[in-house]
C-alpha cells in the first residue's frame, strides 16, 4: 500500500473527524449514531466485524448493535466491572480479571475501544481483524481514540435526551393528572347530584386511566350499592362486592389477598376487571372502584394507584358533602314542618277562655322544643253548665298534633248531644280507637260544672289526677273514671265522679309535662312539689298560681331543655252566687 | 365559566361534530348528550373536528371512551381531526392514538369512512 505524505494524511484525518462529528451530532437516533460509528471505524480499519456494547442505567453492559456478526456478543447482560483503559488488543486483556472478554474472542473481535464521556463509562466498541493484518500505528490509535471520544459524547448526549424525553413525558402525565384532579375538584364542588358526580368520576376514570370496564360501588349504611358499571357480564351480587371493602389499599385483582370463605377474584376476572381501588373517607372505606384493563394493556403501576386513590377520595368527599347537604335540607324541611305543627296545635288551644261567673279560671300551655300533644279546652254546654277538659296525646310532633286536633273536633262535636259524661267518654274513646288504630293513646280528664248546685261531675280517663284543694285545707284527687282513650273500644262504662265545690276551693288540672319536668341531673319535678305549690297557694288568683308553678318548674329545670309540653288549668271558686251572669 | 360549543353538520354521510372551547368536567355532559343523540338517530360514522378545541380534560376524553364501543358495535367509528399540538399531546399522553384514528385534516378522516373512493 502506498504511503501518502503525513501532512496530507493529517489533513484527511482532520476533515474526516470533523465530518464524523457533524453527522453523528446531527441525530438523536441512537441506532443511527451507533451504525455510523461502527461503519466509519470498520471502514478505517478495513475490518469486517464490529460490535457496540453500551452500559445501561443499571450498570450492566448490553450489546446494542453488531455488524458482520450473525449473533450478538454475549447472550444477555455482560458483567463488566471496570472498563479497560485506552484502545486495547483483546488478546492482551487479562481474561481472568475480565472474564467477559471471551464473548468478544468467540466472535472474532480483536480490537477494543472503550467509550468514556465526562459522566463516566459509556460502553465499548469492538472490531474484528484488520483486512491488512497490520498492527495499529500510533497515529491510527490516536485517530481511533478521537473517534471514540466524539462517539462517546454523542451517545451520551443522545441518551440524556432520550431520558429527558421520558422524564418530560412522565411529568406531562403528572401535570395532566393534577389537572384532572383540579378540574374535578372544581366541578365536584358545584355538583350536588350524586348520580352526576358518579358519572363525572366514571368519565375521568375512562379518560385518564383509559379503561372501558369498571364498577363503582358505594357503601350505603352497611350495604354496598353499585353506582355505575360496565362489565363483560351480569353485575355481581352486592354481597360479593362487600368483600372488597376489606381491601385497604389499591391492589390488582391478581395480588388481592383473600381471607374469608368467598373469593371474589374469579368473578372479577370473568368480568374483565383487573384492579381494586378503595375510596376512603377519614380512614373508613366508603366505596370501591374496580377497573378493567388499561387501553394500552400496561399493568397498573403505583403511580396509577396514587392517582386513582386521590380521585377516589375526591369523589367520596364530594358524595359525602352532597349527602350532608341533602340531609341538612331535609332536616330544615322537617323543622319547618314541626314549626307549622306547633302553630296548628297552639291555634287549636283556646286563646281566650270563656268568662265563667263565680270562677276565676286560667290555663296555659308552654311548648317544649318538640311539638307535644297537650290539649285543654273550656266549652259552654248549656246556660248552666261548662265543660273543662285537659288531655295529653302520646308521642310528639306532627302525628301528636294531628291526633290532638282530631280529639278536639270529636269532643266539640259530641258535647251538644246531651249525653252523660260517661256515655260521651265511651263514644270519644271508640272514635279515637278507630282513628288511631290503637297505636296512639290519650290521657284525658274532663268535667261538667253545674252552677246551679255547684257540682262538678267528671270522668278521668287515665290522666294525672287533678288536685281539688278545699277552702278548709282538705285535699282531694279526682281519680274516678276508666281506661285511657284510644287503645281499646269501650267495654266497661266509664265511672263518673262528683264533687261539690265551695267558695275558696281550688281545682288544679295538669299534664305530665309538669310533674315530669326534668332538671339537668335527670330528676323529675314531682307531684309532691306540685302539691306543695297548690297547698301553699293562699289566695292567689288562677293566673298568678299558674305563673308561680311555672316559675318553680323553671327553677327546678335549671335551663335543661324540656321534652314535653307543660300544660295547666286552674279554677278558683269565688264567693259570688252561682248562676249570676 | 368555561365556554364550550358543539356545531354539527353532515358531510358525505358522515356526521361531523365541531368542538369549540373548553371540554372539561363541567362541559363534558354537553358532548355526552351530543353522542347520545347521534346514537339514538343511528348516526354511527362520526368525525370530531377539534380545530377550535382549546382544552380537553380527562373527563372530556372519558366521553369518547364511553361511546366508542357502542359506535363500533354498529360498524361505525369516531375519528378525530384537526387537533392543536396542545390538545393532541393530551390525547397522546393518555394513549388514545392506540384506539382512535386521528388525522390532520377533517377530509382525511371523512375519506376513511369511504375507503373505496
Amino acid at each position: 500500500m502506498a504511503s501518502p505524505s503525513s501532512s496530507y494524511e493529517g489533513h484527511f484525518e482532520h476533515s474526516a473527524l470533523f465530518e464524523f462529528s457533524t453527522v453523528i451530532n446531527s441525530s438523536f437516533d441512537l441506532q443511527f449514531i451507533l451504525g455510523h460509528i461502527l461503519l466509519t471505524i470498520m471502514g478505517k480499519l478495513l475490518s469486517s466485524r464490529g460490535a457496540a456494547v453500551l452500559r445501561g442505567a443499571d450498570g450492566t453492559y448490553r450489546c446494542e448493535m453488531v455488524k458482520g456478526i450473525p449473533s450478538g456478543v454475549g447472550e444477555c447482560a455482560l458483567a463488566i466491572r471496570t472498563l479497560p483503559r485506552g484502545l486495547q488488543y483483546i488478546e492482551r486483556i487479562n481474561a481472568q480479571r475480565h472474564p467477559w472478554v471471551k464473548y468478544f474472542r468467540e466472535q472474532g473481535l480483536e480490537i477494543l475501544l472503550p467509550l468514556r464521556s465526562e459522566s463516566g463509562p459509556i460502553g465499548l466498541l469492538a472490531f474484528g481483524k484488520r483486512g491488512t493484518h497490520q498492527r495499529l500505528a500510533s497515529r491510527e490509535t490516536t485517530y481511533l481514540r478521537s473517534l471514540g471520544n466524539i462517539a462517546a459524547t454523542a451517545i451520551d448526549k443522545c441518551r440524556t435526551i432520550a431520558e429527558l424525553k421520558v422524564v418530560n413525558r412522565r411529568l406531562d402525565r403528572k401535570i395532566q393528572e393534577l389537572n384532572t384532579l383540579f378540574d374535578l375538584g372544581k366541578e365536584f364542588g358545584a355538583v350536588l347530584d350524586p348520580d352526576k358526580l358518579v358519572r363525572l368520576l366514571v368519565f375521568s376514570l375512562m379518560g385518564q386511566v383509559g379503561v372501558h370496564r369498571y364498577l363503582v360501588c358505594l357503601k350505603d349504611g352497611g350495604d354496598m350499592r353499585i353506582a355505575a358499571s360496565r362489565v363483560d357480564g351480569p353485575v355481581p351480587q352486592p354481597e360479593l362486592l362487600s368483600i372488597l371493602t376489606k381491601v385497604k389499599v389499591p391492589v390488582t385483582v391478581e395480588e388481592m389477598i383473600v381471607t374469608g370463605a368467598t373469593d371474589p377474584r374469579p368473578v372479577l376476572g370473568s368480568l374483565g376487571l383487573h384492579a381494586v381501588v378503595p375510596m376512603a373517607l377519614q380512614g373508613q372505606i366508603r366505596g370501591v372502584i374496580v377497573l378493567g384493563e388499561k387501553l394500552n394493556r400496561d399493568p397498573f403501576t403505583s403511580a396509577d394507584f396514587e392517582f386513582l386513590s386521590a380521585l377516589g377520595s375526591l369523589a367520596i368527599i364530594s358524595l359525602e358533602n352532597a349527602r350532608l347537604f341533602k340531609e341538612a335540607i331535609e332536616k330544615q324541611r322537617m323543622e319547618d314542618e314541626l314549626l307549622i305543627a306547633r302553630d296548628i296545635q297552639k291555634g287549636l288551644l283556646p286563646s281566650v277562655l270563656p268568662v265563667v261567673p263565680g270562677i276565676d279560671i286560667a290555663a296555659a300551655n308552654f311548648s317544649s322544643k318538640q311539638v307535644g300533644g297537650d290539649y285543654y279546652d273550656v266549652v259552654l254546654l248549656d246556660e248552666h253548665r261548662y265543660i273543662v277538659a285537659i288531655g295529653d296525646v302520646s308521642g310528639k310532633g306532627t302525628p301528636a298534633a294531628l291526633l290532638m286536633a282530631n280529639m278536639q273536633a270529636t269532643i266539640r262535636a259530641l258535647v251538644p248531644l246531651q249525653l252523660s259524661l260517661s256515655e260521651l267518654t265511651a263514644r270519644v274513646n271508640n272514635l279515637m280507637c278507630q282513628n288511631t288504630g290503637g297505636d296512639k293513646f290519650v290521657t284525658f280528664f274532663w268535667g261538667a260544672l253545674d252552677h246551679r248546685n255547684r257540682t262538678l261531675r267528671y270522668v278521668n280517663a287515665g290522666h294525672n289526677h287533678p288536685y281539688l284543694l278545699h277552702g278548709d285545707g282538705s285535699m282531694e284527687r279526682l281519680d274516678k273514671g276508666g281506661m285511657i282513650l284510644g287503645v281499646l273500644e269501650t267495654l266497661i262504662p266509664y265511672e263518673e265522679g262528683e264533687v261539690v265545690l265551695r267558695e275558696g276551693d281550688l281545682l288544679v288540672l295538669f299534664t305530665d309535662g309538669v310533674s315530669e319536668a326534668m332538671n339537668p341531673a335527670n330528676q323529675e319535678y314531682g307531684e309532691e312539689r306540685l302539691e306543695a305549690m297548690v297547698r301553699g297557694s293562699g289566695d292567689q288568683g288562677a293566673r298568678a298560681l299558674i305563673e308561680a308553678i311555672h316559675r318553680d318548674i323553671q327553677a327546678h329545670a335549671d335551663g335543661a331543655p324540656q321534652s314535653d309540653d307543660i300544660t295547666m288549668m286552674v279554677l278558683r271558686f269565688l264567693a259570688s252566687s252561682p248562676g249570676v251572669r | 365559566m368555561s365556554e364550550f360549543k358543539i356545531a354539527q353538520r353532515e358531510k358525505d354521510a358522515v356526521h361531523v361534530l365541531e368542538l369549540k372551547g373548553y371540554l372539561d368536567a363541567h362541559t363534558a355532559p354537553a358532548l355526552e348528550e351530543a353522542f347520545q343523540t347521534l346514537l339514538k338517530n343511528q348516526r354511527f360514522n362520526i368525525v370530531v373536528n377539534c380545530k377550535d378545541l382549546s382544552y380537553i380534560s380527562s373527563a372530556g376524553l372519558g366521553v369518547f371512551m364511553a361511546y366508542i364501543e357502542d359506535v363500533r358495535k354498529n360498524n361505525g367509528d369516531i375519528k378525530l381531526s384537526n387537533m392543536s399540538p396542545k390538545v393532541f399531546n393530551v390525547f397522546d399522553l393518555l394513549g388514545f392514538p392506540l384506539l382512535y384514528e386521528i388525522t390532520k385534516e377533517e377530509q382525511d378522516a371523512v375519506k376513511k369512512f369511504h375507503p373505496g373512493k
